[in-house]
């Protein structure tokens, strides 16, 4: 090889040095420019400006430009939200434009302790502004909109006596009546026509869920469902509701947060931990400790506070046992007793109920009405049921069934629906077995209320 | 005419006190020191002072071997970056992903550069093995040195495959899965085999664990020995493969009368085919600098393709792994959706029967097909019967891949990409 094509390798090595020299430039550049740090510096020379004293421009203008952010081991989260949105726990930047905006009301849930994901969702470890709001592909939890935000009060906190939530209280007062549950499971309780519910939150989209309601077979084709007539409101509110279903199970610090104190919160603890045995409530209970209608008139908040942290200190000899209550549910009880003096809600606890208004409760609960109708008036569609092609009402079943007939009915079930016409599609409604969700007190209540529905007057005397 | 500054640079440095001691030779000006050059560096002495011009001809050899390696030391140097980062952790892996992308400096770019340069080095690797057998030179003496390659091929997929698991997404997870069900459908062994590979039934933390360690320890060590194995193979064999001069040509020199000028020892001296002493002299030309450029700058270009794919385009990150999801259709890794594809027609043949009957066929080629005829040459005239045979093979492994991993949808449904598909509603 002549000495020329030696020397020819130089211009090879110059030009595929340049090469790479070029692609590392890029690659570093590339890696180097990162939009949040215009974000930074933005927010620097803001702060420079609105500096009043020597020392407050000196510490603006030594701010680093680094990513920020929120270690929240327990949540299995990193929030970097704050690395472009600096000024989120500063007032003075109240209505500035986004990124640099202030984050009010968070004096409840500190960012240290929350972050910013957990309620507002997105891809907190992301640091550019389409990947962190997290509508990109393969990232399952896009932010939230803002006008469904309080959905996410609904991962920690009860739906019901939350008054930063209402939106998220009137979604789950639909849910409950319209009768959701006769066909979806949502914790634990429901029926199997649809499917569970206690993910839904996280699976669907508000787009789609707002498409489900308004047309189901539109998005999910071969849905069964009826179309949901919800006012506009209504829709964004149940909607909002499902979004607050994402089977979250948050740990540790943030479980223990979950109760809200509220009267209503305090009635489902007296319930559950059988204050009834002992106390009684109009003139309905145990006798073995006070009754409790007039408590309110006869203690002091402070008083039953201690009380249930520990009855010796205020009663001594008392035999009531220490039940380990938390604060919270101590002050929940508390509130629930106060509400006694003034209201009659022994009428709402289930123990002190006449049969058929408990079975009422438990028409309700168990979404009967979905399917039924409210209070057993029938109604909604079912295509290609024998039944004028229609859920069948309740309100004459009292004639058709006797009340073991009608419990055998409810806990087994009729898979099989009569069709109309055999050449079509099955009737996409069916009665499930109720079987191992209804409890057993409550069958015999459940079938009063049936049976009561029959109008007056042409009562058969049961 | 001056030499260029860099070369002005080094012939200053190496006539130091320091640079004597690192060098030994400066740049060699002489063809003894050419040879020295090669001889006296330990980077360099794995290859000969001279080399046949035959083994310079990119038109031959492709430089696809070489590319393999380089693509080989690329990922090592980007995998131990990436080390230095990752945690096996069913928990924590997924997040490193993401933390690669957004806040460490780099961290996108060389994770790219190791995924890119991965796929590439199968490639390469496939097409430097289909190189070797169209111009017939895993043939005597370099028999073993075919098997050893084959080995490093399938090594190569294997380091592919258990780093396909490590990001811990839709795609690790499901393409794992979808692969080591193919394991198991060996008969006797294959439930064993797969159990043995995941550390238990399903793909989870034991999996990723085995995964990690075999990527990062076992099968990088087993590569590089037997890299080095097969490249010292390539050396003792006699150099690149070449057609074999006509008999005549050849005068064989008893080793009292072997030129005392050359500025080569008796290191060149091995059995059978080398040195090429007393052939034409000049078909050999000094490794230094006509080998050793011409390497060096390969390797720059090499670097070069790397770097600008990692550039322009991100490696894939899916979801979090979901254990209950699967996409639909879930693929294996690319080169393996032509197995995938065999596998949807019988499970027994396609994933069992047909890759263990390709890989006993290589292995045991240069044992069958022994003539020497036609080698060292591309599509040799004589070896038309085999590169047939090799063709139809190689053709239908490209069409089952190209089918697998174009034209197959849900349910591994025939599916037109360029047409667009019916819109999949999600069902309850």
């Amino acid at each position: 090889m002549s000495d020329g094509s030696v020397r020819s390798f130089y211009g090879w090595f110059t030009t595929l040095g340049l090469l790479v020299g070029v692609l590392v430039g890029l690659g570093y550049y590339r890696d180097e420019y990162r939009p949040w740090k215009d974000y930074q510096r933005r927010f620097i020379r803001e702060e420079i400006r609105r500096a009043t004293t020597p020392d407050q421009r000196v510490l603006a203008q030594n701010t680093a430009v680094q990513v920020r952010q929120i270690l929240l081991p327990d949540l299995n989260r990193v929030d970097r939200c704050t690395t472009c949105h600096l000024a989120v726990e500063d007032p003075s930047y109240g209505g500035y434009p986004q990124p640099l905006a202030y984050h009010p009301l968070h004096d409840q849930h500190p960012f240290d302790k929350f972050g910013c994901t957990v309620c507002h969702r997105g891809q907190g470890r992301a640091t550019t502004a389409a990947d962190a709001h997290g509508a990109v592909a393969h990232w399952d939890e896009p932010m939230l909109p803002l006008k469904y935000i309080q959905a996410s009060c609904g991962q920690c906190h009860d739906a019901s006596d939350n008054p930063a939530a209402p939106e998220l209280e009137r979604g789950e007062q639909l849910f409950e009546t319209t009768g959701c549950r006769g066909c979806h499971r949502l914790g634990g309780v429901g029926g199997n026509i649809g499917p569970e519910l206690d993910r839904v939150g996280a699976r669907r989209s508000p787009d789609w869920l707002r498409q489900h309601f308004l047309a189901p077979a539109a998005v999910t084709p071969g849905s069964g469902m009826p179309p949901q007539k919800f006012a506009e409101a209504d829709i964004e509110a149940i909607v909002l509701f499902m979004l607050s279903q994402t089977g979250a199970n948050l740990p540790g610090f943030y479980a223990s947060m979950k109760v809200i104190p509220s009267a209503s919160e305090g009635q489902r603890l007296f319930q559950q931990k059988g204050c009834i045995g002992c106390h009684s409530v109009g003139g309905q209970g145990g006798k073995v400790g006070p009754a409790l209608d007039d408590v309110g008139l006869r203690r002091t908040p402070e008083w039953m506070m201690q009380h249930f942290r520990d009855p010796q200190t205020v009663s001594p000899g008392s035999v009531m046992p220490r039940f380990g209550f938390t604060e919270a549910e101590a002050r929940a009880l508390t509130d629930f007793l106060l509400r006694l003096r003034d209201q009659k809600l022994a009428l709402s606890i289930p123990a002190l109920m006449g049969p058929v208004d408990r079975g009422r409760e438990i028409y309700r609960k168990y979404g009967c009405s979905g399917c039924h109708g409210p209070e057993g008036k029938g109604g909604v569609p079912n295509p290609n049921a024998k039944t004028a092609e229609q859920v069948p009402g309740l309100t004459y079943v009292a004639d058709g069934y006797t009340k073991p007939e009608l419990k055998k009915l409810i806990l087994r079930g009729q898979r099989e629906i009569v069709p109309l016409d055999p050449r079509r599609p099955a009737p996409p409604l069916y009665m499930p077995a109720w079987g191992s969700t209804i409890k057993d007190a409550e069958i015999d209540d459940l079938v009063a209320y049936l049976f009561s529905l029959k109008p007056k007057g042409e009562d058969l005397g049961f | 005419m001056s030499a260029p500054l860099p070369r002005r640079i080094w012939s200053w440095f190496a006539q130091t006190r320091v640079g004597r001691s690192v060098f030994r030779v400066g740049p060699p000006q002489s063809n003894l020191e050419r040879s020295q050059a090669m001889v006296s560096s330990f980077l360099l002495h794995v290859q000969p002072a001279k080399v046949s011009r035959h083994a310079l001809r990119a038109s031959y050899s492709l430089g696809l071997g070489l590319i393999s390696l380089y693509l080989f030391f690329i990922l090592i140097v980007t995998g131990v970056l990436l080390m230095f980062y990752y945690v096996p952790s069913t928990l924590q892996a997924y997040d490193r992903m993401k933390d690669l992308q957004f806040v460490i400096s780099a961290g996108l770019v060389v994770r790219n550069m190791h995924r890119w340069a991965a796929h590439l080095m199968v490639l390469f690797v496939m097409m430097h093995l289909c190189r070797v057998f169209y111009t017939g030179a895993y043939k005597q003496p370099r028999e073993f040195n075919w098997v050893l390659g084959v080995g490093l091929f399938l090594m190569t997929l294997g380091l592919s495959f258990t780093g396909y698991l490590l990001p811990w997404d839709q795609l690790a997870f499901w393409a794992i899965t979808v692969g080591t069900n193919i394991a198991g459908y060996a008969p006797v062994i294959g439930p064993k085999l797969k159990f043995l590979l995941l550390g238990g039934n399903e793909v989870g933390q034991e999996a990723l664990t085995r995964f990690y360690a075999l990527h990062v320890i076992v099968l990088p060590a087993l590569a590089g020995l037997m890299v080095a194995v097969h490249l010292w193979r390539v050396r003792k064999d006699g150099g690149l493969s070449r057609p074999d001069l006509p008999e005549d040509s050849v005068q064989s020199l008893p080793l009292s009368q072997l030129p005392t000028n050359k500025s080569y020892g008796l290191m060149e001296l091995a059995r059978g085919t080398t040195p090429q002493v007393g052939r034409d002299p000049d078909d050999e030309i000094f490794s230094w600098p006509h080998l050793i450029f011409r390497e060096l700058l390969l390797f720059m270009l090499v670097v070069a393709v790397v770097l600008f794919l990692a550039i322009f385009w991100n490696a894939p990150l899916e979801e979090l792994a979901n254990t209950v999801h699967p996409p639909n259709p879930a693929k294996a890794p690319w080169y393996f959706l032509g197995l995938q594809e065999l596998v949807s027609y019988s499970a027994f043949w396609g994933g069992v029967v047909v890759p263990a009957l390709l890989v006993t066929a290589l292995v045991l080629l240069p044992y069958i097909d022994r003539k020497r005829q036609g080698v060292g040459r591309w599509f040799a005239r004589e070896r038309a019967v085999a590169n047939t045979i090799f063709s139809v093979c190689l053709v239908t492994a490209i069409a089952l891949t190209v089918i697998g991993t174009v034209f197959r949808g849900p349910n591994w449904s025939w599916v037109v990409p360029w047409q667009t598909p019916p819109a999949i509603t999600e069902g309850h």
